[in-house]
C-alpha cells in the first residue's frame, strides 16, 4: 500500500514536471481560465512549505553517506519520502506560480530570475530523487546536487520576496537614508521636485517597471502622458474630469480607489498637489518661481520646499567630544542646528576671561562660523588666533579692548560676513583697511570714537558694506525725569533723615519745604539727608547743565507719634473696601494710589466714626486723616471732621474741628490731606466723627 | 522606625515605581522604542542642555525680547489709519460689517455703536511709506526697520483668556509660555543666566493684570519656569548670600547639599531632583552675573538719551527694555516684557497718550540699539497686544473723550530683526477696521512664525504629557512666510 501510493506519487511528480515544461514551451499562449486564477494566488500561500522542506530533505541528503547514516533504515527512507513531499509541493508551487505570472502587473528581470530558479529547483531536485539510488550516485555527487538545490532555493525565495514586498524591504529601515535632496525653492521644479516625490512614494510600488499594475508606469514623462489600460491619466487643466484624481477621491472601500486599502494613502496636501499641478496644466518643465507669487501651489510648495538656498558647508563636523568638553559655564559651543557642521560660540563673563579661552577653540577652528566675544577683554593679539577660524562669518567684538591694530589679521576670513566692533577703542585709521575684507557685508561701529565725517569717509571708499553708525546724541537738550524717594516709608515716630536721590549722574537738586516750586538759583540744595521732625512737604526740582528741568517732585513726611492699643469702628467700612477693619487706619502704611489696593476703608454715604484707646494717656495735639479723592466718582474728602476726647468713653469734649476742601482735580484721584488742630489734650479715649454724604475712603489716621 | 518604612514606602508611589521598573529592566530597549533618538546621541541624561536635532534649521534668530503691550492697544491709535472712521464718526456702526459679531459684556448693552475715528493724525513714514499716528514719534522713525502687521487675529475676547493664548497656544492655562518652549527646545545660551526671563511694568492707563501662570513651565521641566526680574535693589530675589556667608562657604554647602539631592536621586529617579541641583548651581553663578548684568550705572550718556531718562528709574518700561537688550546681549534666550495699562474702555485720548509716551521712546530705542550693536539680525524684537479694539466707541462718544472695547477680528503687532523683512506693512482691514480682508495672521501663524525664525518646526517641537502630544501651536498654524527676509 506505502508503495503503491509512493508509486502514485512519483507519477504526479512526473506529470508535474511535463506540465511545466509544456506551460514553458507555450507560455504566451496560455490563457487562464477565470476559476483557475485562485489557485494562482495561493502560490505566495503556499511557496513557504517546498522551502522548508526541501531544504531540510537536501541537508539530510548531504550527510547521507555518512557512515553512522547509511546503514539506518529509518534515515533513508525519511530522506527519501521528506524529498517526495517536498517535490510535490515545489512542482504545484511552481505551476501556481506559472499561472499567477499571466496575471497583470507582473514583468520584468526580477521575475525572470525568480521564475527560472525556482523551475529550476524542481527539475534539479527532481534529477535528485530520480537518481538518487543508482551506482554512480555517490556521496559527492549528493552533496553537490544538495547544495545547488538550497542556493536556488535561497535565491528563488529572494527575487521573490522582491517581487511582493519591494527592493529594500528587510534593510531600508537601516540602510542610510537616502538623503533627499532638498532643494531650495528658487531652483526647483514643479514636476521633478514636487510631483515625481509623490509618484515616487505613494504610485511607484505598485507602477514601476517590474510590476506595471495596470499597465501603468508613473516612473517616467512619457509613461505618464500614455496613461494606463483604463485610459490617459489626465486632461490637462480639468482635474475633475481627470482619472488620476478621480481614482484618489473615490471612497476608500472603492475597489478602484487609489492607492488600494491597505497601502500608504496620499496626504491631503500630496492630493492637493497632484490636483493643483493637473489644474495649471500638468507641466513638466516648469519652475515653482515662474507661478504667481499668489498662486496656490506655489505657496503649497513654498510650504514643502526649503525656503532659501541655504549655506552648505563644505567642512566636516567637529568630534562630538571635542565639542562637548569645550562647552562650559563661561563657553558655549553649539552646532549651528541639528546636524550641522557648522558651530556658533559665544564666551561671556569678563572677569573670567582670558586668551586661554580663544586658543582651545584651535581644535574647531574650521567648524566655528559665528562668535561672539561681546564685553570681554579681548586684545587686538587675540585677532590672531581668530584668524586661524577660516569659516567664521559673524564676529562681534562690541566693547572689546581691540583698537583696530589687529584687523589686519582678519582679512584672512574669508567668510566674514557680519563684523561689530561698537563700543570697541578701533580707530578711523585702522577701519581702512576694511576694503580688503572681500565678504564684508555689514560693520558697526557706534560708540567707537570715530567721527561722523569719517563715518561717511568709510561708506563711500566702502559702498558694498553697510556701515552702522547708530545712534548719535543731537545735543538737543532733554528734560530730567523726576527726583525719587529713597525711604522705605515716609512715616515715622519721632524723626526721619530724608534720602531722595536721582538716577541721572551729575544732577544737582533743589529743594523747598514751604510749598513754593524750587529753582535753580535761590532754592536750597540737597546733598545730603535732611532731618525731619514733623509733618513735611518737600519739593525737589532736578537739574543738570545741557538738560532741561525736570518737574518737580513732591515728597510728603507724616509723623506719627501715637497709635492706639485699641480701635473699633462704630458702622463697618463697606465689603469692598474693608481691607484689615479699623486696625488698617492706624498702620502706618500708605497705600499706592495705582494700586487700587486693600490699604484702605470705604464707606458709602454713611459716616466713619472711629473709637480709640490708648493703655497710657498721651498728649494730643493733632489729628491727620489721609483720604482718597476723585470727584468724578463722587469719592470726596469728609464734609466735616469732629475729634472728641478724654480719660473715659462717658467724658468726652469736643477738642477740635475742621471743614476739609475739596481739591481741585480733574479725572484722576489724589490723596488729600485733613489736618485738625487740637487744644493740647491728655487723653486715653478718642472718638473721631468723619461726615460725609458721599463716599469716603480713608487711608491712614496720623497722631501727634 | 516604623513610621518611617512606612512613609518610605508610601513616598514610593506607583508612578515612580514604573519609572524606576522601567530603568531596572531593559531600560536601553524600551528607552529607544519610546525615545526614538535615544541612541542619536540626543539627550541621554536628565539635564542635559540640548535636544539633539535641534534647531531644526539654520535659525535667523537665536533670541527673542517680545514687548508685550499688556491690555491690548488700539490698533485705530497707532498702526491701522481709517479716514473713513473719522468720515463717519459718530455714525452708527454698519451691521453689515459686524455680521452679528458677539460683543464683550461691558458693551453688548449700548443702544448704540457710534463709529470713531483716531483723535490722533497719522502721517507716512520712512521709504516704506507706513502709516503711523502722531503718538509714536520715535516709532515712526524706525518703520524701515520693522514689519507692521496689520492683519492680526485671534480667538478671545477678554484679557485674561488672550494673553494665555499668545503666550502658551491655549486660552486656558496650564501650557508651557513661548518662552519655556524656546528654553526646552534650544536651552541656554549663556549658563550664568536662566534662558527665560520675566520683566514687568505698568503705565498710568486701566490696566489688567498679569499672573506668573503666563511665564509658567506647564508640564515640562521646572528648570524652563520665567526667572521673574523685579525693580527692587535684588532683581532677582533670594539670589544673594545671607549677611554672614561666604562665598567660600557658600560653595562648600552647596556641594554638599548636591551630594545629598544626588543621593536621592539615585533613589528615586524622580527628574524634579536633578532640576533642582540645576537650578541652585545656575543661582550660585547668577550671583556674579546678575549684578554685573543689571548693572546700568555703566551706559554712556548716548544709551540714555536713546532711551530715554526713565531707563535708569527701575521699574519703567524703558529701563525693562533697556535690561532686556543686556540680557539679551548676554544670551538670554527669551526675554519677555509686559507693560500694563493698555485697557482704554474710556478717556482713550488721555490714557493712551500717557501709554504711548511710556513706551514709544523705549521701544524704538532697543531696536535702534540692537542695530547698532549689529544683534538685531539675530534678535527678533516683537511689539503687540493681546488684540484689538473696537472702531465704535464705549460710552459715550464726546468730541475729545471717548473708549474703545475689545476687539479679536483685528490688530496690529510689530515685529524686528530675526530674519524678518523689515519696512514691510502686512495685511489689511477694511475701511472700518473691522475685519480683515488681506492676509489674515492668527495667533497661531505668529508663533509658528516665530518658532521658525528659531529655527524650529512648530509643528515638530512636541512634548508628550497625559497621554497627548503637545505643541505651541495646538493643532493649526503656518508659517508667514510672506513676512520673512
Amino acid at each position: 500500500m506505502k508503495s503503491n501510493l509512493k508509486g502514485f506519487a512519483e507519477n504526479v511528480l512526473f506529470v508535474l514536471n511535463i506540465l511545466i515544461v509544456f506551460f514553458l514551451l507555450f507560455e504566451s499562449r496560455v490563457v487562464i481560465p477565470n476559476w483557475m486564477v485562485p489557485v494562482g494566488r495561493m502560490h505566495p500561500m503556499i511557496l513557504h512549505f517546498p522551502i522548508a522542506i526541501l531544504i531540510l530533505a537536501m541537508v539530510l541528503e548531504f550527510f547521507r553517506f555518512k557512515n553512522q547514516y547509511q546503514s539506518q533504515v529509518f534515515y533513508q527512507k525519511f530522506t527519501s519520502n521528506l524529498l517526495l513531499i517536498g517535490l510535490l509541493s515545489a512542482a504545484v508551487t511552481v505551476v501556481m506560480g506559472l499561472f499567477l505570472s499571466k496575471e497583470e502587473g507582473y514583468s520584468g528581470s526580477v521575475l525572470q530570475w525568480h521564475k527560472w530558479t525556482g523551475i529550476s529547483i524542481v527539475f534539479f531536485a527532481s534529477l535528485v530523487y530520480f537518481f538518487r539510488n543508482y551506482r554512480w550516485y555517490n556521496h559527492l555527487v549528493a552533496k553537490g546536487g544538495a547544495i545547488i538545490t538550497i542556493v536556488c532555493l535561497i535565491l528563488a525565495g529572494h527575487y521573490g520576496a522582491i517581487l511582493t514586498h519591494g527592493d529594500s524591504f528587510v534593510l531600508g529601515p537601516i540602510m542610510p537614508q537616502e538623503a533627499i535632496p532638498q532643494v531650495p525653492l528658487d531652483q526647483a521644479k514643479v514636476y521633478d521636485d514636487l510631483i515625481q516625490p509623490v509618484f515616487k512614494a505613494k504610485c511607484n510600488s505598485c507602477h514601476n517597471p517590474e510590476k506595471i499594475k495596470g499597465e501603468l508606469l508613473l516612473t517616467d514623462e512619457a509613461s505618464i502622458l500614455k496613461g494606463g489600460k483604463t485610459g490617459k491619466l489626465f486632461v490637462a487643466g480639468k482635474p475633475e474630469i481627470s482619472l488620476l484624481l478621480q481614482r484618489i477621491h473615490l471612497p476608500l472601500e472603492d475597489k478602484k480607489h487609489m492607492p488600494p486599502s491597505g497601502k500608504p494613502q496620499l496626504t491631503t496636501e500630496e492630493a492637493l498637489l497632484l490636483h493643483l499641478w493637473v489644474k495649471r496644466g500638468a507641466d513638466f518643465k516648469a519652475k515653482v518661481i515662474d507661478l504667481p507669487a499668489d498662486d496656490s501651489l506655489r505657496k503649497l510648495a513654498a510650504a514643502i520646499l526649503k525656503p532659501v538656498a541655504e549655506v552648505a558647508y563644505t567642512f566636516t563636523a567637529a568630534d562630538e567630544k571635542t565639542v562637548k568638553k569645550l562647552n562650559n559655564d563661561y563657553r558655549t559651543v553649539v552646532p549651528l542646528a541639528g546636524g550641522s557642521p557648522a558651530l556658533s560660540v559665544s564666551i561671556y563673563n569678563r572677569k573670567n576671561y582670558n586668551p586661554k579661552i580663544l586658543d582651545e577653540l584651535r581644535e574647531v577652528k574650521k567648524q566655528i562660523v559665528s562668535l561672539s566675544l561681546d564685553n570681554l577683554p579681548v586684545k587686538d593679539e587675540e585677532l590672531k588666533t581668530i584668524s586661524e577660524f577660516e569659516n567664521v562669518e559673524v564676529l562681534n567684538l562690541n566693547a572689546t579692548d581691540v583698537t583696530g591694530e589687529g584687523l589686519k589679521h582678519l582679512v584672512n576670513l574669508k567668510r566674514l560676513k557680519t563684523l561689530s566692533l561698537s563700543g570697541s577703542k578701533v580707530s578711523y585709521q585702522n577701519l581702512q583697511l576694511i576694503k580688503n575684507f572681500k565678504s564684508l557685508k555689514t560693520l558697526t561701529v557706534w560708540n567707537t570714537g570715530i567721527a561722523d565725517n569719517q563715518v561717511q569717509q568709510l561708506k563711500k571708499a566702502n559702498n558694498t558694506i553697510q556701515i552702522i553708525s547708530g545712534y548719535k546724541d543731537d545735543g538737543k537738550p532733554i528734560k530730567l525725569n523726576l527726583p525719587m524717594l529713597k525711604n522705605a516709608t515716609p512715616v515715622f515716630k519721632q524723626t526721619i533723615i530724608t534720602k531722595i536721590t536721582h538716577p541721572i549722574r551729575g544732577v544737582e537738586l533743589r529743594y523747598t519745604t514751604d510749598g513754593t516750586d524750587p529753582d535753580s538759583l535761590k532754592s536750597a540744595v540737597y546733598t545730603k539727608g535732611i532731618l525731619l521732625d514733623e509733618h513735611t512737604s518737600m519739593r525737589v526740582k532736578a537739574f543738570k547743565k545741557g538738560w532741561i528741568s525736570s518737574d518737580v517732585a513732591e515728597f510728603k513726611f507724616y509723623k506719627s507719634t501715637y497709635t492706639p492699643d485699641s480701635i473699633a469702628l462704630v458702622h463697618q467700612a463697606v465689603d469692598r473696601f474693608s481691607a484689615n477693619g479699623a486696625k488698617t487706619l492706624v498702620d502706618n502704611e500708605l497705600a499706592e494710589l495705582v494700586n487700587l489696593s486693600n490699604r484702605w476703608l470705604g464707606f458709602d454715604k454713611k459716616d466713619m466714626e472711629v473709637m480709640m484707646w490708648f493703655d497710657k494717656p498721651v498728649k494730643l495735639s493733632s489729628v491727620m486723616i489721609q483720604n482718597v479723592t476723585l470727584p468724578i466718582f463722587l469719592i470726596l474728602p469728609p464734609g466735616n471732621i469732629e475729634v472728641w476726647g478724654g480719660p473715659d468713653k462717658d467724658h468726652l469734649k469736643l477738642l477740635g474741628s475742621s471743614k476739609p476742601v475739596v481739591p481741585k482735580v480733574a479725572g484722576v484721584s489724589v490723596f488729600t490731606d485733613n489736618y485738625v488742630d487740637l487744644k493740647p489734650t491728655t487723653v486715653s479715649y478718642i472718638h473721631i466723627k468723619a461726615k460725609t454724604q458721599f463716599s469716603l475712603l480713608v487711608d491712614e489716621i496720623f497722631l501727634n | 522606625m516604623e513610621k518611617e518604612i512606612i512613609e518610605h514606602g508610601l513616598g514610593y508611589n506607583r508612578r515612580r515605581f514604573l519609572s524606576k521598573l522601567s530603568l531596572g529592566l531593559g531600560s536601553a530597549a524600551l528607552g529607544s522604542l519610546l525615545i526614538p533618538d535615544l541612541f542619536a546621541g540626543g539627550r541621554s541624561e536628565p539635564g542635559d542642555d540640548f535636544i539633539a536635532g535641534l534647531p531644526m534649521f539654520a535659525p535667523k534668530a537665536k533670541r527673542v525680547i517680545y514687548l508685550f503691550q499688556n491690555g491690548a492697544p488700539s490698533q485705530l491709535e497707532s498702526f491701522d489709519y481709517k479716514p473713513k472712521l473719522r468720515e463717519m464718526w459718530g455714525q452708527e456702526l454698519p451691521a453689515s460689517v459686524r455680521m452679528g459679531q458677539k460683543l464683550t459684556g461691558m458693551t453688548s448693552g449700548q443702544a448704540s455703536f457710534p463709529l470713531v475715528g483716531s483723535y490722533f493724525d497719522f502721517a507716512q513714514y520712512g521709504e516704506s511709506r507706513a502709516w503711523v499716528s502722531s503718538l509714536f514719534p520715535y516709532t515712526s522713525k524706525i518703520v524701515d526697520d520693522i514689519c507692521i502687521i496689520k492683519s492680526m487675529h485671534t480667538e478671545a475676547i477678554n484679557h485674561d483668556p488672550a494673553l494665555t493664548f499668545f503666550q502658551t497656544g491655549s486660552q486656558q492655562g496650564n501650557r508651557p509660555s513661548m518662552g519655556s518652549w524656546l528654553s526646552y527646545g534650544l536651552g541656554s545660551e549663556n549658563k550664568n543666566l536662566p534662558a527665560f526671563t520675566v520683566l514687568l511694568s505698568r503705565g498710568s492707563g486701566n490696566g489688567q493684570g498679569v499672573y506668573s501662570k503666563l511665564w509658567s513651565n506647564g508640564f515640562l521641566d521646572s528648570v524652563h519656569q520665567g526667572v521673574q526680574f523685579s525693580k527692587g535693589e535684588d532683581p532677582v530675589l533670594y539670589l544673594n548670600d545671607p549677611a554672614g556667608l561666604s562665598r567660600d562657604d557658600r560653595r562648600k554647602m552647596l556641594d554638599k547639599v548636591s551630594e545629598l539631592n544626588h543621593m536621592s536621586y539615585e533613589e528615586f529617579g524622580d527628574p524634579e531632583i536633578s532640576t533642582k541641583i540645576q537650578q541652585y548651581e545656575m543661582a550660585y553663578r547668577m550671583q556674579t552675573t546678575v549684578p554685573e548684568v543689571t548693572d546700568l550705572s555703566k551706559e554712556p550718556d548716548d544709551i540714555i538719551k536713546l532711551y530715554g531718562p526713565d531707563c535708569l528709574v527701575p521699574g519703567t518700561f524703558a529701563a525693562n527694555c533697556l535690561l532686556a537688550r543686556k540680557l539679551s546681549e548676554n544670551g538670554v534666550r527669551f526675554v519677555q516684557l509686559y507693560h500694563q495699562g493698555w485697557d482704554q474702555h474710556g478717556q482713550l485720548p488721555s490714557q493712551m497718550t500717557a501709554q504711548a509716551k511710556d513706551t514709544d521712546q523705549a521701544s524704538a530705542a532697543l531696536v535702534t540699539d540692537l542695530k547698532q550693536r549689529g544683534l538685531l539680525d539675530e534678535t527678533l524684537v516683537i511689539w503687540g497686544g493681546e488684540f484689538g479694539r473696537t472702531n465704535y466707541s464705549q460710552g459715550k462718544l464726546e468730541k475729545d473723550n471717548y473708549g474703545r472695547d475689545h476687539h479679536p477680528r483685528c490688530f496690529s503687532i510689530w515685529m524686528a530683526g530675526g530674519g524678518v523683512k523689515p519696512g514691510l506693512v502686512y495685511g489689511d482691514t477694511d475701511d472700518f477696521g473691522y475685519n480683515i480682508v488681506k492676509n489674515p495672521v492668527h495667533v497661531h501663524d505668529f508663533q509658528a512664525t516665530v518658532l521658525n525664525q528659531l529655527g524650529i518646526d512648530h509643528e515638530k517641537l512636541i512634548y508628550k504629557h497625559l497621554g497627548r502630544r503637545y505643541r505651541l501651536t495646538d493643532v493649526s498654524g503656518k508659517v508667514v512666510r510672506d513676512i520673512l527676509a
